[in-house]
């Protein structure tokens, strides 16, 4: 790729202090290019190869950090930039190495390789790490930046990273908790992608944008929507998870790393449920340290409940962490869908010509979603629970629910108020249990994610809809569920 | 010596293809089998017998190896099945599934070489660099077996595909002695090399001696192979090396191709050893073989093959081998390099020697992460909320210092050793083939893939579609595996995505018979062929991949309810075999007493069933006298180079 010099635009120079980064903040609708002139730099782990521009666009909100010192040309104009000197990587540093050393112990245990005396008596499992924090703590970010130094060790893991949070996404779209072995670093350039992208058909140079995640449909963006769904997603990733060890001893001990929800830290809902949730992941994934994100309070209650059976250690958040509003979430749910159907779309700044869109070249990460119209009876359509519902302990005393919370309400589309014009579907794996006598109530609970569709028209006189779906395969006979989530282009 | 009587071994080199050693591919087609999967059932039922490939037993892999040809519509599972069980097993299991990748290439071909070849060459390495010495040298042979393995007695999966192994194997100069022709030599040749090439050399002319006392040539070859063997370990020249290794290989060149099937198969598995002179096999070897005259009469390397060809048959190349090998030796020898009187041994103490012979090579994977394990082990951080808080500015030097070689198209890294110089090689031909492909690419839409189920998400291995993981370096590869890994991408490619249109129907309608829309066949350059995109063939019928994945989820669910209601045992590995009959081919190298011995294993009512049939239990009856009955005897041989 032949970046062609000499453009009318300068870029900006910084030369940054070992171990400071350069912080910037993107307006809606302005990229930035960043290309390292002289030493090295990484964006949250992902070392930056030299004199390639970098994309950055979407609102992003990113730093690029230096261990020794660079020098870095910037193009663009971010609403806000500043170096800092006061970063928590060295804290994550040692996270990483004290890692690495559970990593390196599990897999000299597996090889059965020899073990020296003073080791002995040393843990063999490998890392498996629940991060909790609050709001804005900057948890996605910590688990991309350990999941990157671990891929970077060279030595070939392939760390699971989990997303529990539904209002992320991990790699499907938002409302969905899933799951996917990394083996290079995630690229960061949108928050429409914060974690790399699922496989497309599009050849690309990282595996991180072409991740094959594995993805369960919560549907909601707040987690004390549906709490039991949202446990009972967790409980069935960790048992895919977990066959997955069976067949990959030594992916096994790479570890995994858990991203949560703010919401696990602390109580908007109420603590049970809380406390119910984050011991879910703990059973399901088999978590052996727990991170807490800068919560002295939250701290304490982990070391409190959990310092018996796992280690509980309370680590730094960094100062570059941005507060983000309700309209700047949703305004990356839409970046997220979009990404999701048409690929990563930043136009590079003006004086940049060919820039790396999240390692990347441009063109590559362009995709092309299928347009196409159904029959309503083509497609069976679910809701989890009652369209709106209280938690059951709201409920007055001996007051029962109509709808439960786990059960799948057909709709009907031809009934006005169906809500689906506009919603965000998720098309669901086909059981794989056809037999009639295997299959169960809340089976289509228990079934992954597929992919999504978007219903972009809805024909009530003809039974038809048009439906937006990634790729041009049929979605007929399908099981479809709804959730909160709506997008229109 | 060679092997015990239910060992597979690689067949010798002029065994291979199919027209050679095994006698059920001569046979009239099985009885339509009971058995009728679909892939998913398919791929559970193959995986699960390839799981009780755990030792070297030639009955399981022929099994297997039969199962593959039967089905061979499944072609792709079975390699999938087959890459990821080497991958997965713990390295002593690798072997045998080696062998069996090496019966199913050779015996069946097509279309499993070709598969095969999509990722032979990193999972070689892969394991070449995992397994212990004397695993190294079985693998070695077996290599060198692949050079004339397809039925055109080409390279058997295909010219860089061994020059890709060879180098990962031997270094530099092998590769380059290998392309094109095996007798000009450039580039370095190890010691190694050539030592695992006599050894190799000298398996087949043993066998040869085994097989018929008669084979004077072979015995003759084998002792100046031994006298070779000496210098080359005392230590020669490059020169000489160059030398020594383009005669070896004008030896191995010069056994004739196998001899075509023989009208009748052989009958019987225990029948197989040919009748032959029942002398000992010790007793033939004369004691100290002279190193002249040469033998008036000999037999050509023929003999190895076709022991019931009796040795009157001669060939030139043969004579002139031996005789360019004879001057070779007594080149070096006037050149003081050995004494007159090194007297060869007799082939019986081979073995013993062969034990010691080579210098192990390098475990370069393992090695870089005990380096790796030791280097973080010094370092002592604690988890807890003040240790991580502690600067350790030397930590940085694991992101940088030890990962010298960097990728300057993305950055990654890559340790600065002989290993981490091959993953880096490798990882920048994926850039470049990757940027090939995108600019082929240019105006054809792509798009988001629908999401793996569970099941596939959990054998990950062979959802990694376009082999992106091990193609970008960060898993452990070797030498030029990004060829091949781009190979495993096309195919991955074509497995999820497109079918090849059949030639000549490019134009017919062909309709899903599921959705009954028709499918638009379209020109792909990377396959240089017309394909259907989103479409899989299934029982000679092309479906949309998606309608069809629905379908046979369904299908699925039928087909085992219904075969467990016709069998308990529907899913047991015995199941595939159980429900045919399955043929014991000939032992392929195996002609000595523990090929005779396995009469008395099997009961003698098996041998009177039709043709070579026996019934998969009795194989199994032998597998598990394999497996437990003799292990320590097994074990030690399996261990006793060859």
């Amino acid at each position: 790729m032949a970046s062609s010099e000499g453009a009318p635009i300068e870029g900006k120079e910084w030369t940054l202090d070992p171990e400071t980064e350069y912080r910037f903040e993107l307006d809606p609708g302005t990229s930035l290019a960043v290309k390292l002139v002289r030493g090295h730099a990484e964006v949250f782990g992902a070392e930056l190869a030299a004199q390639k521009p970098y994309l950055f666009g979407s609102e992003c909100k990113a730093a690029i950090f230096t261990w020794r010192g660079c020098t870095i040309e910037v193009t663009g104009q971010p609403s806000t930039e500043y170096v800092s000197e006061e970063t928590p990587m060295a804290a994550y540093a040692n996270l990483h190495i004290a890692f690495e050393q559970m990593r390196v112990r599990s897999l000299r245990d597996l090889r059965g390789s020899p073990v020296p005396d003073y080791e002995r008596d040393k843990p063999i499992d490998p890392p498996r790490v629940l991060v909790l924090g609050p709001e804005n703590s900057g948890k996605t970010t910590i688990c991309k930046l350990l999941i990157n130094y671990a891929v970077r060790a060279g030595q070939g893991w392939s760390p699971l990273l989990i997303n529990t949070d539904p209002a992320e996404g991990g790699w499907a779209a938002p409302g969905a908790l899933s799951v996917a072995p990394v083996r290079t670093p995630l690229p960061t350039c949108s928050p429409g992608s914060p974690l790399g992208a699922a496989a497309t058909s599009a050849p690309t140079a990282l595996s991180s944008n072409a991740l094959i995640p594995l993805a369960y449909w919560y549907g909601h963006a707040e987690t004390k929507r549906n709490p039991l769904l949202i446990e009972r997603i967790i409980r069935n990733l960790g048992e895919n998870i977990n066959d997955k060890y069976q067949v990959d001893l030594q992916g096994r001990t790479a570890g995994l790393i858990v991203d949560t929800p703010s919401s696990f830290a602390s109580g908007s809902g109420n603590s049970d449920e809380r406390q119910r949730l984050i011991k879910a992941c703990v059973d399901a994934f088999k978590i052996n340290v727990i991170l807490v994100v800068g919560h002295e309070k939250l701290n304490v209650e982990m070391q409190r409940t959990y310092a018996r059976q796992l280690t509980v250690v309370k680590i730094p958040k960094s100062g570059g962490v941005v507060e983000l509003d309700h309209l700047y979430r949703e305004r990356v749910h839409n970046y997220q869908l979009h990404s999701y159907f048409y690929g990563q779309i930043i136009p590079p700044p003006a004086g940049i010509s060919s820039a790396l869109l999240g390692g990347e070249t441009l063109s590559d990460l362009v995709l092309s979603p299928s347009s196409t119209v159904i029959n309503f009876g083509d497609l069976s359509i679910f809701r989890i629970g009652a369209e709106t519902m209280a938690p059951s302990s709201a409920l007055p005393i001996g007051a029962a629910r109509a709808v439960s919370e786990t059960q799948a309400v057909p709709i009907d589309p031809a009934m006005p108020g169906s809500g689906l014009l506009n919603a965000v579907l998720a098309v669901l794996a086909l059981p794989v249990n056809t037999d009639e006598s295997e299959r169960y109530d809340e089976e289509i609970l228990d079934l992954p994610i597929s992919g999504f569709i978007v219903v972009t028209n809805l024909d009530i006189p003809h039974r038809k809809m048009t439906i937006l779906a990634p790729n041009q395969g049929s979605v007929v006979g399908r099981t479809a569920v709804i959730g909160s989530f709506e997008w229109s282009e | 010596m060679y092997p015990q009587h239910q060992q597979y071994g690689p067949p010798p080199i002029s065994h291979q293809p199919a027209y050679g050693g095994y006698s059920y591919y001569q046979q009239p087609p099985p009885p339509p089998p009971v058995y009728n999967p679909d892939p998913v059932t398919f791929r559970r039922d193959y995986s699960n017998q390839l799981a009780e490939l755990k030792v070297n037993s030639r009955p399981i892999i022929q099994n297997l190896s039969m199962i593959a040809q039967d089905f061979a519509r499944f072609s792709d599972i079975v390699a999938q099945c087959l890459e990821s069980h080497i991958r997965r097993v713990p390295q002593w299991m690798k072997l045998p599934a080696f062998y069996l990748l090496d019966a199913i290439s050779k015996n069946v071909y097509e279309p499993y070489a070709r598969s095969f070849a999509a990722f032979v060459v990193p999972l070689f390495l892969e394991t070449y660099g995992q397994v212990d010495e004397n695993t190294r040298s079985k693998m070695e042979e077996m290599l060198i077996t692949w050079r004339t393995g397809s039925p055109t007695r080409k390279e058997l999966f295909g010219n860089p595909a061994q020059a890709a192994i060879e180098r990962g194997v031997w270094g530099d100069g092998a590769a380059s002695a290998s392309t094109n022709s095996f007798y000009s030599g450039s580039g370095q040749i190890t010691k190694t090399q050539v030592l695992s090439e006599l050894e190799f050399t000298l398996n087949q002319k043993e066998r040869a001696v085994q097989a018929n006392p008669y084979d004077t040539t072979s015995q003759n070859h084998i002792n100046i192979l031994m006298q070779l063997r000496k210098l080359v370990e005392a230590g020669v020249s490059q020169d000489e090396l160059q030398q020594i290794l383009a005669q070896l290989r004008s030896l191995v060149r010069s056994a004739p191709p196998a001899p075509p099937p023989p009208p009748a198969p052989v009958a019987t598995p225990v029948a197989w050893p040919a009748p032959q002179p029942s002398y000992p096999v010790q007793a033939a070897f004369p004691p100290p073989a002279p190193l002249y005259p040469f033998p008036t009469t000999y037999n050509t390397v023929k003999t190895e093959t076709a022991p019931s060809v009796l040795p009157s048959t001669s060939a030139a190349s043969g004579s002139s081998a031996q005789s360019s090998l004879l001057s070779l030796l007594s080149t070096l020898k006037k050149a003081g390099m050995v004494s007159e009187n090194g007297t060869p041994q007799g082939a019986g103490t081979s073995t013993e020697d062969v034990s010691k012979l080579e210098p192990p090579p390098p475990d370069l994977e393992r090695e870089s992460s005990r380096t790796y394990r030791d280097a973080i082990l010094t370092h002592d951080v604690k988890l807890t909320s003040t240790d991580i808080s502690r600067k350790r500015p030397d930590l940085v030097e694991f992101l940088y210092d030890r990962l010298a070689a960097q990728c300057k198209q993305c950055g990654i890294r890559f340790p600065d050793t002989v290993f981490g110089k091959k993953r880096m090689e490798d990882h920048l031909d994926m850039h470049f083939k990757q940027n090939r492909k995108a600019n082929q690419n240019i105006g054809r839409g792509h798009s988001r893939s629908w999401f793996v189920g569970v099941e596939d998400w959990v054998h990950d291995v062979s959802v990694d579609v376009k082999g992106k993981g091990r193609a970008d370096g960060v898993r452990p590869i070797n030498a030029k595996a990004a060829a091949a890994a781009e190979v495993a991408k096309r195919d991955a490619d074509l497995r999820a995505q497109f079918i090849v249109v059949p030639p000549g129907e490019e134009a017919k309608p062909v309709a899903c018979p599921i959705c009954k829309e028709s499918f638009k066949s379209e020109w792909v350059e990377d396959v240089e062929d017309w394909v259907w995109r989103n479409a899989v063939l299934k029982d000679d019928r092309v479906y949309h991949a998606t309608c069809h994945a629905e379908a046979a989820n369904g299908l699925a669910q039928r087909l085992r309810s219904e075969l467990a209601s016709l069998r308990s045992h529907t899913s047991t590995p015995e199941a595939v075999g159980a429900s045919r009959t399955v043929v014991t081919p000939p032992p392929s190298g195996l002609k000595n007493s523990d090929a005779l011995r396995s009469v008395s294993l099997s009961p003698s009512p098996e041998s009177k069933l039709v043709g070579t049939k026996r019934k998969v239990d009795d194989t199994d009856c032998s597998v598990s006298a394999e497996a437990e009955g003799t292990p320590r005897v097994k074990k030690l041989a399996l261990e006793l180079p060859q």
